[in-house]
Protein backbone atom coordinates (compact mmCIF):
# COMPACT_ATOMS: atom_id res chain seq x y z
CA UNK A 1 0.00 0.00 0.00
CA UNK A 2 1.44 3.51 -0.74
CA UNK A 3 0.41 6.59 1.37
CA UNK A 4 0.78 10.54 1.20
CA UNK A 5 3.89 11.65 2.91
CA UNK A 6 1.54 14.23 4.22
CA UNK A 7 -0.80 11.87 5.54
CA UNK A 8 2.36 9.65 7.46
CA UNK A 9 1.44 9.09 11.20
CA UNK A 10 3.95 8.13 14.03
CA UNK A 11 4.60 4.45 14.68
CA UNK A 12 3.85 3.76 10.72
CA UNK A 13 6.46 1.45 9.01
CA UNK A 14 7.42 2.76 5.73
CA UNK A 15 9.81 1.17 2.74
CA UNK A 16 12.30 3.90 2.48
CA UNK A 17 15.24 3.10 -0.63
CA UNK A 18 14.87 -0.68 0.14
CA UNK A 19 14.92 -0.62 3.76
CA UNK A 20 11.76 -0.75 6.11
CA UNK A 21 11.92 2.61 8.96
CA UNK A 22 9.23 3.10 11.39
CA UNK A 23 8.55 6.61 11.55
CA UNK A 24 8.94 8.62 15.17
CA UNK A 25 7.97 11.94 13.94
CA UNK A 26 6.20 13.97 11.73
CA UNK A 27 6.27 17.52 10.94
CA UNK A 28 4.11 19.04 8.54
CA UNK A 29 5.74 21.97 6.76
CA UNK A 30 5.05 24.68 3.99
CA UNK A 31 7.78 27.26 3.28
CA UNK A 32 5.38 29.35 1.54
CA UNK A 33 6.51 28.89 -1.63
CA UNK A 34 6.88 26.06 -3.38
CA UNK A 35 5.29 22.61 -1.81
CA UNK A 36 4.51 21.37 1.00
CA UNK A 37 6.59 18.99 2.75
CA UNK A 38 6.81 16.80 5.11
CA UNK A 39 9.75 16.37 7.75
CA UNK A 40 10.21 13.15 9.71
CA UNK A 41 11.99 11.34 11.48
CA UNK A 42 12.89 7.74 10.30
CA UNK A 43 14.27 4.40 12.15
CA UNK A 44 16.07 2.12 10.40
CA UNK A 45 14.75 -1.02 11.94
CA UNK A 46 17.49 -3.31 10.63
CA UNK A 47 20.33 -1.02 11.88
CA UNK A 48 18.17 1.07 14.67
CA UNK A 49 19.88 4.51 12.94
CA UNK A 50 18.01 7.33 13.02
CA UNK A 51 17.14 9.75 9.64
CA UNK A 52 15.51 12.92 9.84
CA UNK A 53 14.31 13.07 6.09
CA UNK A 54 11.94 15.67 4.30
CA UNK A 55 9.72 14.41 1.68
CA UNK A 56 7.01 16.29 -0.61
CA UNK A 57 3.67 15.60 1.15
CA UNK A 58 2.43 14.63 -2.04
CA UNK A 59 5.09 11.80 -2.91
CA UNK A 60 3.57 8.66 -2.74
CA UNK A 61 4.92 6.38 0.31
CA UNK A 62 5.09 2.93 0.54
CA UNK A 63 3.81 1.32 3.74
CA UNK A 64 4.88 -1.77 5.10
CA UNK A 65 1.83 -4.36 6.12
CA UNK A 66 2.73 -5.61 9.71
CA UNK A 67 0.71 -7.36 12.18
CA UNK A 68 0.55 -6.70 15.64
CA UNK A 69 0.78 -9.55 17.63
CA UNK A 70 0.39 -9.93 21.79
CA UNK A 71 3.16 -11.79 23.46
CA UNK A 72 4.58 -11.46 26.57
CA UNK A 73 7.72 -9.71 27.47
CA UNK A 74 10.41 -12.18 28.92
CA UNK A 75 13.69 -10.35 30.00
CA UNK A 76 16.20 -8.55 28.44
CA UNK A 77 19.79 -8.56 27.43
CA UNK A 78 22.80 -6.26 26.48
CA UNK A 79 21.33 -6.48 22.77
CA UNK A 80 17.43 -7.31 22.77
CA UNK A 81 14.23 -7.75 24.62
CA UNK A 82 12.97 -10.98 24.09
CA UNK A 83 9.45 -11.63 23.80
CA UNK A 84 7.12 -15.00 23.75
CA UNK A 85 3.60 -15.36 21.35
CA UNK A 86 1.90 -17.03 23.52
CA UNK A 87 0.12 -19.21 21.19
CA UNK A 88 2.92 -21.01 20.13
CA UNK A 89 5.45 -19.99 22.36
CA UNK A 90 7.84 -18.70 19.88
CA UNK A 91 10.40 -16.46 21.26
CA UNK A 92 11.66 -13.35 19.31
CA UNK A 93 14.45 -11.05 19.64
CA UNK A 94 13.61 -7.02 19.41
CA UNK A 95 16.58 -4.87 18.94
CA UNK A 96 17.14 -2.97 22.17
CA UNK A 97 17.98 0.08 20.48
CA UNK A 98 14.61 -0.30 18.30
CA UNK A 99 13.00 0.23 21.56
CA UNK A 100 14.38 3.16 23.02
CA UNK A 101 14.08 4.08 26.33
CA UNK A 102 10.86 2.65 26.60
CA UNK A 103 11.96 -0.87 27.64
CA UNK A 104 13.29 0.54 30.96
CA UNK A 105 9.81 0.32 32.26
CA UNK A 106 8.79 -2.94 30.80
CA UNK A 107 8.52 -5.41 33.49
CA UNK A 108 8.85 -8.85 32.86
CA UNK A 109 5.99 -11.26 32.37
CA UNK A 110 3.85 -8.57 30.80
CA UNK A 111 2.05 -8.90 27.46
CA UNK A 112 2.26 -6.32 24.77
CA UNK A 113 1.96 -5.74 21.24
CA UNK A 114 5.29 -6.93 18.61
CA UNK A 115 4.82 -5.69 15.42
CA UNK A 116 5.62 -8.37 13.08
CA UNK A 117 6.65 -8.18 9.26
CA UNK A 118 7.38 -11.62 7.56
CA UNK A 119 7.82 -13.39 10.68
CA UNK A 120 11.21 -10.76 11.74
CA UNK A 121 9.72 -8.40 14.70
CA UNK A 122 10.40 -4.95 14.25
CA UNK A 123 9.15 -2.67 17.13
CA UNK A 124 7.23 -3.14 20.40
CA UNK A 125 3.88 -1.18 20.55
CA UNK A 126 4.96 0.56 23.94
CA UNK A 127 1.43 0.20 26.55
CA UNK A 128 -0.03 3.53 26.98
CA UNK A 129 0.47 2.69 30.73
CA UNK A 130 2.36 0.61 32.64
CA UNK A 131 1.93 -0.01 36.26
CA UNK A 132 4.93 -0.46 38.94
CA UNK A 133 6.00 -0.44 42.44
CA UNK A 134 8.51 2.05 43.94
CA UNK A 135 11.31 0.59 45.38
CA UNK A 136 13.04 3.61 46.55
CA UNK A 137 12.20 7.33 47.38
CA UNK A 138 13.60 9.81 49.69
CA UNK A 139 11.00 10.31 52.35
CA UNK A 140 10.21 14.67 51.46
CA UNK A 141 11.64 17.14 53.53
CA UNK A 142 8.97 18.52 55.91
CA UNK A 143 8.06 22.17 55.27
CA UNK A 144 9.00 21.88 51.20
CA UNK A 145 5.79 23.22 50.10
CA UNK A 146 6.80 24.53 46.50
CA UNK A 147 4.16 23.91 44.15
CA UNK A 148 4.52 21.34 41.86
CA UNK A 149 8.21 20.12 43.42
CA UNK A 150 9.17 16.81 42.45
CA UNK A 151 11.76 14.08 43.50
CA UNK A 152 13.44 10.88 42.51
CA UNK A 153 11.76 7.72 42.57
CA UNK A 154 13.26 3.89 41.37
CA UNK A 155 10.84 1.45 40.23
CA UNK A 156 10.86 -2.23 40.38
CA UNK A 157 12.16 -2.05 36.65
CA UNK A 158 14.95 -0.28 37.23
CA UNK A 159 13.90 3.06 35.74
CA UNK A 160 14.07 6.31 37.23
CA UNK A 161 11.50 8.62 37.32
CA UNK A 162 10.55 12.13 39.04
CA UNK A 163 7.27 11.80 41.13
CA UNK A 164 5.33 14.08 43.45
CA UNK A 165 6.46 14.64 47.37
CA UNK A 166 3.73 12.49 48.51
CA UNK A 167 4.92 9.10 46.74
CA UNK A 168 6.26 6.71 49.12
CA UNK A 169 8.87 3.52 48.79
CA UNK A 170 6.88 0.52 48.20
CA UNK A 171 3.97 2.62 46.71
CA UNK A 172 2.48 1.39 42.86
CA UNK A 173 2.59 4.50 40.41
CA UNK A 174 1.45 4.98 36.69
CA UNK A 175 3.98 5.49 34.19
CA UNK A 176 3.56 6.91 30.72
CA UNK A 177 6.29 5.18 29.36
CA UNK A 178 6.72 6.94 26.14
CA UNK A 179 7.19 10.22 28.28
CA UNK A 180 8.63 8.65 31.14
CA UNK A 181 6.38 10.88 33.26
CA UNK A 182 4.52 10.51 36.38
CA UNK A 183 0.62 10.30 35.59
CA UNK A 184 -0.97 8.86 39.18
CA UNK A 185 -1.15 6.57 41.85
CA UNK A 186 -2.55 3.06 40.96
CA UNK A 187 -5.71 2.15 42.84
CA UNK A 188 -4.42 -0.68 45.20
CA UNK B 1 -10.38 20.00 16.39
CA UNK B 2 -10.85 21.49 20.54
CA UNK B 3 -10.13 24.15 22.27
CA UNK B 4 -7.70 24.27 24.34
CA UNK B 5 -6.75 26.45 27.24
CA UNK B 6 -2.97 26.18 29.18
CA UNK B 7 -2.77 29.07 31.74
CA UNK B 8 0.24 26.70 32.48
CA UNK B 9 1.64 28.87 29.90
CA UNK B 10 1.10 32.41 31.67
CA UNK B 11 4.22 33.30 32.32
CA UNK B 12 5.44 32.69 28.78
CA UNK B 13 2.24 34.20 27.27
CA UNK B 14 3.33 37.46 29.51
CA UNK B 15 6.88 37.09 27.97
CA UNK B 16 5.77 37.17 24.50
CA UNK B 17 3.13 39.99 24.79
CA UNK B 18 5.70 42.16 26.20
CA UNK B 19 7.71 40.85 23.38
CA UNK B 20 5.39 42.61 21.03
CA UNK B 21 5.31 45.83 22.61
CA UNK B 22 8.27 46.48 21.66
CA UNK B 23 8.23 45.29 17.92
CA UNK B 24 5.77 47.83 18.05
CA UNK B 25 7.77 49.98 19.72
CA UNK B 26 11.09 49.88 17.67
CA UNK B 27 8.33 50.61 14.36
CA UNK B 28 6.74 53.76 16.30
CA UNK B 29 9.77 55.13 17.38
CA UNK B 30 11.34 54.56 13.51
CA UNK B 31 8.39 56.85 12.32
CA UNK B 32 6.49 53.56 11.03
CA UNK B 33 2.60 53.90 10.70
CA UNK B 34 0.73 51.16 12.44
CA UNK B 35 -1.65 49.56 9.80
CA UNK B 36 -4.90 48.25 11.26
CA UNK B 37 -6.11 46.16 8.28
CA UNK B 38 -9.25 43.32 7.43
CA UNK B 39 -8.94 40.09 7.98
CA UNK B 40 -11.01 38.47 4.85
CA UNK B 41 -11.00 40.04 1.52
CA UNK B 42 -13.28 39.28 -1.12
CA UNK B 43 -9.86 39.42 -3.83
CA UNK B 44 -6.72 37.58 -3.48
CA UNK B 45 -3.30 37.70 -4.48
CA UNK B 46 -3.21 34.18 -6.36
CA UNK B 47 -0.16 32.22 -4.90
CA UNK B 48 0.36 28.59 -5.72
CA UNK B 49 1.91 27.30 -2.96
CA UNK B 50 -0.70 27.99 -0.06
CA UNK B 51 -4.01 27.37 0.24
CA UNK B 52 -7.04 29.69 1.79
CA UNK B 53 -9.92 29.78 3.73
CA UNK B 54 -13.02 30.87 2.44
CA UNK B 55 -16.17 32.14 3.65
CA UNK B 56 -19.33 34.08 2.84
CA UNK B 57 -20.83 37.24 3.44
CA UNK B 58 -24.94 37.08 3.27
CA UNK B 59 -27.57 40.00 3.69
CA UNK B 60 -31.12 38.89 2.86
CA UNK B 61 -30.86 37.72 -0.70
CA UNK B 62 -27.62 38.67 -2.06
CA UNK B 63 -24.41 37.09 -0.86
CA UNK B 64 -20.18 37.67 -1.42
CA UNK B 65 -17.53 35.15 -1.07
CA UNK B 66 -14.85 36.42 1.22
CA UNK B 67 -11.37 35.09 2.05
CA UNK B 68 -9.19 35.47 5.12
CA UNK B 69 -5.87 36.48 3.89
CA UNK B 70 -2.68 34.68 3.76
CA UNK B 71 -0.89 38.21 3.90
CA UNK B 72 -2.03 41.56 4.35
CA UNK B 73 0.45 42.36 1.28
CA UNK B 74 -2.85 43.43 -0.82
CA UNK B 75 -3.71 45.86 1.37
CA UNK B 76 -0.62 48.09 2.08
CA UNK B 77 0.96 47.62 -1.41
CA UNK B 78 -2.44 49.70 -2.02
CA UNK B 79 -2.20 52.56 0.89
CA UNK B 80 1.61 52.31 -0.59
CA UNK B 81 0.52 53.72 -3.70
CA UNK B 82 -1.76 55.79 -2.18
CA UNK B 83 1.12 57.83 -0.77
CA UNK B 84 1.51 55.99 2.41
CA UNK B 85 5.51 55.95 4.04
CA UNK B 86 7.10 53.88 6.11
CA UNK B 87 4.34 51.25 7.76
CA UNK B 88 3.67 47.90 9.16
CA UNK B 89 1.01 45.52 10.14
CA UNK B 90 1.04 43.21 13.06
CA UNK B 91 -1.89 40.49 13.00
CA UNK B 92 -3.49 37.81 12.20
CA UNK B 93 -3.21 35.17 9.16
CA UNK B 94 -4.54 32.38 7.79
CA UNK B 95 -3.28 29.49 5.38
CA UNK B 96 -5.21 26.83 5.26
CA UNK B 97 -4.31 22.97 4.07
CA UNK B 98 -1.58 23.14 6.75
CA UNK B 99 -0.90 21.07 10.25
CA UNK B 100 -0.21 22.66 12.99
CA UNK B 101 3.04 21.86 14.72
CA UNK B 102 6.00 23.25 16.93
CA UNK B 103 6.23 26.33 14.53
CA UNK B 104 3.28 25.60 12.45
CA UNK B 105 -0.40 26.77 12.72
CA UNK B 106 -3.19 27.78 10.22
CA UNK B 107 -3.91 30.58 12.13
CA UNK B 108 -1.05 33.23 12.70
CA UNK B 109 0.82 36.24 14.09
CA UNK B 110 2.29 38.01 10.61
CA UNK B 111 4.36 41.22 11.21
CA UNK B 112 5.01 43.06 7.85
CA UNK B 113 6.57 46.22 7.56
CA UNK B 114 7.81 48.31 4.67
CA UNK B 115 10.26 50.86 4.08
CA UNK B 116 10.23 53.07 1.15
CA UNK B 117 13.32 53.46 -1.49
CA UNK B 118 15.41 50.93 -0.43
CA UNK B 119 16.60 47.81 -2.03
CA UNK B 120 16.30 44.07 -0.25
CA UNK B 121 20.38 44.32 0.91
CA UNK B 122 19.92 47.75 2.18
CA UNK B 123 16.75 46.34 4.22
CA UNK B 124 18.26 43.52 5.75
CA UNK B 125 20.30 46.35 7.46
CA UNK B 126 17.02 47.81 9.11
CA UNK B 127 15.90 43.97 9.86
CA UNK B 128 19.41 43.86 11.70
CA UNK B 129 18.14 46.89 13.91
CA UNK B 130 15.43 45.82 14.90
CA UNK B 131 16.95 42.61 16.21
CA UNK B 132 18.98 44.63 17.80
CA UNK B 133 16.55 46.89 19.35
CA UNK B 134 14.53 43.56 20.58
CA UNK B 135 18.04 41.65 22.24
CA UNK B 136 19.15 45.02 23.78
CA UNK B 137 15.03 45.38 25.61
CA UNK B 138 15.33 42.08 26.46
CA UNK B 139 18.56 40.95 27.03
CA UNK B 140 20.10 44.36 27.54
CA UNK B 141 22.88 43.42 25.29
CA UNK B 142 23.15 42.12 21.29
CA UNK B 143 24.02 38.57 22.54
CA UNK B 144 20.81 36.75 23.60
CA UNK B 145 20.52 33.28 24.63
CA UNK B 146 18.12 30.71 23.20
CA UNK B 147 17.98 26.76 24.32
CA UNK B 148 21.64 26.99 25.79
CA UNK B 149 22.73 28.65 22.90
CA UNK B 150 24.89 32.23 22.34
CA UNK B 151 23.41 34.50 19.22
CA UNK B 152 25.14 37.69 19.15
CA UNK B 153 23.14 40.34 16.66
CA UNK B 154 26.71 42.12 15.63
CA UNK B 155 26.14 41.66 11.90
CA UNK B 156 24.16 39.24 10.02
CA UNK B 157 25.61 36.03 8.12
CA UNK B 158 24.62 36.23 4.37
CA UNK B 159 24.82 33.56 1.91
CA UNK B 160 23.47 33.46 -1.36
CA UNK B 161 21.42 30.52 -2.42
CA UNK B 162 24.02 29.50 -5.21
CA UNK B 163 26.35 29.08 -3.01
CA UNK B 164 24.37 27.74 0.04
CA UNK B 165 23.59 24.50 -2.16
CA UNK B 166 27.30 24.75 -3.59
CA UNK B 167 28.24 24.76 0.42
CA UNK B 168 25.74 22.30 2.13
CA UNK B 169 24.07 19.96 -0.73
CA UNK B 170 27.00 19.81 -3.29
CA UNK B 171 24.91 21.26 -6.08
CA UNK B 172 26.59 24.06 -8.26
CA UNK B 173 24.69 26.97 -9.84
CA UNK B 174 24.96 25.23 -13.15
CA UNK B 175 23.00 22.74 -12.53
CA UNK B 176 21.11 25.09 -9.49
CA UNK B 177 19.49 27.13 -12.13
CA UNK B 178 18.75 24.41 -15.06
CA UNK B 179 15.52 23.00 -14.53
CA UNK B 180 16.51 19.74 -17.08
CA UNK B 181 20.10 19.28 -14.76
CA UNK B 182 18.50 19.93 -11.39
CA UNK B 183 16.12 17.24 -11.75
CA UNK B 184 18.80 14.59 -12.87
CA UNK B 185 20.78 15.97 -9.86
CA UNK B 186 17.98 14.87 -7.83
CA UNK B 187 17.63 11.84 -8.80
CA UNK B 188 21.51 11.32 -8.76
CA UNK B 189 20.51 12.03 -4.95
CA UNK B 190 17.86 9.02 -5.03
CA UNK B 191 14.98 11.84 -4.39
CA UNK B 192 12.18 11.01 -5.96
CA UNK B 193 11.63 13.13 -9.17
CA UNK B 194 8.81 10.41 -11.42
CA UNK B 195 5.74 13.01 -11.33
CA UNK B 196 7.45 15.97 -9.98
CA UNK B 197 8.56 19.33 -11.13
CA UNK B 198 11.76 21.54 -10.22
CA UNK B 199 9.86 23.82 -7.91
CA UNK B 200 8.99 20.55 -5.74
CA UNK B 201 12.64 19.20 -6.12
CA UNK B 202 13.96 22.42 -5.34
CA UNK B 203 11.74 22.86 -2.16
CA UNK B 204 12.93 19.39 -0.90
CA UNK B 205 16.32 19.55 -1.36
CA UNK B 206 16.49 23.49 0.10
CA UNK B 207 14.44 22.11 3.29
CA UNK B 208 16.24 18.76 3.56
CA UNK B 209 19.83 19.90 2.87
CA UNK B 210 20.41 23.68 2.95
CA UNK B 211 17.80 25.24 5.71
CA UNK B 212 18.64 23.14 8.82
CA UNK B 213 22.32 25.05 8.23
CA UNK B 214 21.05 28.59 8.21
CA UNK B 215 21.21 30.52 10.99
CA UNK B 216 23.30 27.57 13.21
CA UNK B 217 26.84 29.82 13.37
CA UNK B 218 25.79 32.07 16.32
CA UNK B 219 24.16 34.81 14.40
CA UNK B 220 20.89 35.16 11.87
CA UNK B 221 21.63 34.68 8.80
CA UNK B 222 20.09 35.93 5.55
CA UNK B 223 19.77 33.43 2.52
CA UNK B 224 19.44 35.80 -0.84
CA UNK B 225 19.03 35.72 -4.42
CA UNK B 226 16.39 32.81 -4.95
CA UNK B 227 15.48 31.33 -8.29
CA UNK B 228 13.50 33.36 -10.43
CA UNK B 229 11.11 30.59 -10.18
CA UNK B 230 10.53 31.30 -6.19
CA UNK B 231 10.07 35.50 -7.40
CA UNK B 232 6.86 36.08 -6.21
CA UNK B 233 6.26 39.40 -5.63
CA UNK B 234 9.46 40.29 -5.51
CA UNK B 235 11.86 41.91 -8.36
CA UNK B 236 14.19 40.29 -10.59
CA UNK B 237 17.96 40.62 -11.01
CA UNK B 238 19.39 41.71 -13.55
CA UNK B 239 21.35 38.27 -13.95
CA UNK B 240 17.74 36.78 -15.44
CA UNK B 241 17.83 33.88 -13.33
CA UNK B 242 17.17 35.11 -9.43
CA UNK B 243 15.11 37.45 -7.84
CA UNK B 244 15.92 39.99 -5.50
CA UNK B 245 14.61 38.02 -2.06
CA UNK B 246 15.92 36.88 0.90
CA UNK B 247 14.78 35.30 4.18
CA UNK B 248 15.68 34.72 7.49
CA UNK B 249 16.78 32.08 9.56
CA UNK B 250 18.09 31.71 13.02
CA UNK B 251 18.81 28.86 14.72
CA UNK B 252 17.66 26.69 11.46
CA UNK B 253 14.26 28.39 11.95
CA UNK B 254 12.81 30.19 8.84
CA UNK B 255 11.31 33.52 10.68
CA UNK B 256 11.52 35.92 7.52
CA UNK B 257 10.63 36.72 3.85
CA UNK B 258 11.86 40.02 1.93
CA UNK B 259 11.45 41.07 -1.44
CA UNK B 260 12.76 44.21 -3.37
CA UNK B 261 9.07 45.04 -4.08
CA UNK B 262 8.13 44.51 -7.47
CA UNK B 263 7.22 47.76 -9.46
CA UNK B 264 6.38 46.31 -12.96
CA UNK B 265 2.79 46.07 -13.23
CA UNK B 266 3.56 43.77 -16.60
CA UNK B 267 5.49 41.16 -15.08
CA UNK B 268 3.47 40.87 -12.25
CA UNK B 269 0.27 40.63 -14.06
CA UNK B 270 2.40 37.28 -15.96
CA UNK B 271 2.99 36.15 -12.59
CA UNK B 272 -0.36 36.09 -11.88
CA UNK B 273 -1.59 34.53 -14.50
CA UNK B 274 0.99 31.69 -14.09
CA UNK B 275 0.46 31.27 -10.15
CA UNK B 276 -3.55 31.40 -11.19
CA UNK B 277 -2.99 28.51 -13.02
CA UNK B 278 -1.01 26.54 -11.14
CA UNK B 279 -3.41 26.66 -8.53
CA UNK B 280 -6.52 25.22 -11.00
CA UNK B 281 -3.65 22.53 -11.53
CA UNK B 282 -3.26 21.25 -8.29
CA UNK B 283 -6.72 21.52 -7.00
CA UNK B 284 -6.46 24.82 -5.08
CA UNK B 285 -9.35 26.69 -3.97
CA UNK B 286 -10.77 29.21 -6.71
CA UNK B 287 -10.62 32.85 -5.26
CA UNK B 288 -11.32 35.47 -6.93
CA UNK B 289 -8.24 37.10 -8.56
CA UNK B 290 -7.02 41.01 -6.91
CA UNK B 291 -7.05 41.93 -10.73
CA UNK B 292 -7.10 45.92 -9.10
CA UNK B 293 -3.72 45.35 -7.17
CA UNK B 294 -2.09 45.21 -10.60
CA UNK B 295 -4.04 48.56 -12.04
CA UNK B 296 -2.77 49.99 -8.00
CA UNK B 297 0.94 48.76 -9.71
CA UNK B 298 0.11 50.75 -13.11
CA UNK B 299 -0.21 53.94 -11.79
CA UNK B 300 3.21 53.32 -10.39
CA UNK B 301 4.19 52.15 -7.12
CA UNK B 302 7.68 53.74 -4.91
CA UNK B 303 10.78 51.76 -5.16
CA UNK B 304 10.24 49.64 -1.61
CA UNK B 305 11.17 46.94 0.44
CA UNK B 306 9.34 44.32 2.80
CA UNK B 307 9.34 41.33 4.50
CA UNK B 308 6.66 39.44 6.44
CA UNK B 309 7.83 38.07 9.72
CA UNK B 310 6.49 34.87 11.49
CA UNK B 311 6.03 37.25 14.72
CA UNK B 312 5.36 33.58 17.13
CA UNK B 313 8.63 32.04 15.71
CA UNK B 314 10.76 35.23 16.48
CA UNK B 315 8.84 34.78 19.32
CA UNK B 316 10.03 31.50 20.09
CA UNK B 317 13.61 32.81 19.80
CA UNK B 318 13.40 35.82 22.07
CA UNK B 319 10.78 33.68 24.68
CA UNK B 320 13.35 31.23 24.69
CA UNK B 321 10.57 28.65 24.16
CA UNK B 322 10.34 25.83 21.61
CA UNK B 323 6.99 25.44 20.67
CA UNK B 324 4.77 28.24 19.31
CA UNK B 325 2.14 26.62 21.57
CA UNK B 326 3.94 27.43 24.57
CA UNK B 327 2.93 31.44 24.02
CA UNK B 328 -0.92 31.02 23.76
CA UNK B 329 -3.35 30.33 27.07
CA UNK B 330 -5.76 29.62 24.74
CA UNK B 331 -5.84 27.38 21.56
CA UNK B 332 -7.61 25.58 18.82
CA UNK B 333 -5.62 22.31 17.39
Amino acid sequence: MAVQAGNLKKGEFISYQGEIYQVQKTEFYSPGKGSALMRTKIKNVSSGKTLDYTFKSNEMIETVEVTSIEMQYLYKDSANAIFMDQQNFNQYEVPLEMIGDVVSFFKEGETMYVYVHDDKPLNVRPPVSVTLKVTHTDTAAKGDTVTNAKKEAELETGAKVMVPLFIKTGETIIINPETGEYAGRANS
Amino acid sequence: MKIHVHLDNLEKYKAFLKFKDAVRSFFLLNNYLELDLPIVSPVLIPESGLEVFETEYKYKQSKQNLYLTPSPELFIKRLIVSGVNDCFYLGKSFRNDELVSRKHSFEFQILEFYKIGVDYIQFSEIVLQLLQFLAKTFFKNQEIVYQNKKILFDKLEQITVADAFHKYAGINSDELFDEVKFLEKAASKKYQTNGFNYVDLWSQIYAQEVEPNLGKNGRATIIYDFPIQFASLAQPNEDGQTAKRFELYIEGIEIGNCFSELTDYKIQKNRFDKEQQERKISGKIEHQIDSEFISYLEKGMPSCSGIAIGIERLGLIFCNCDNINELKILDIY
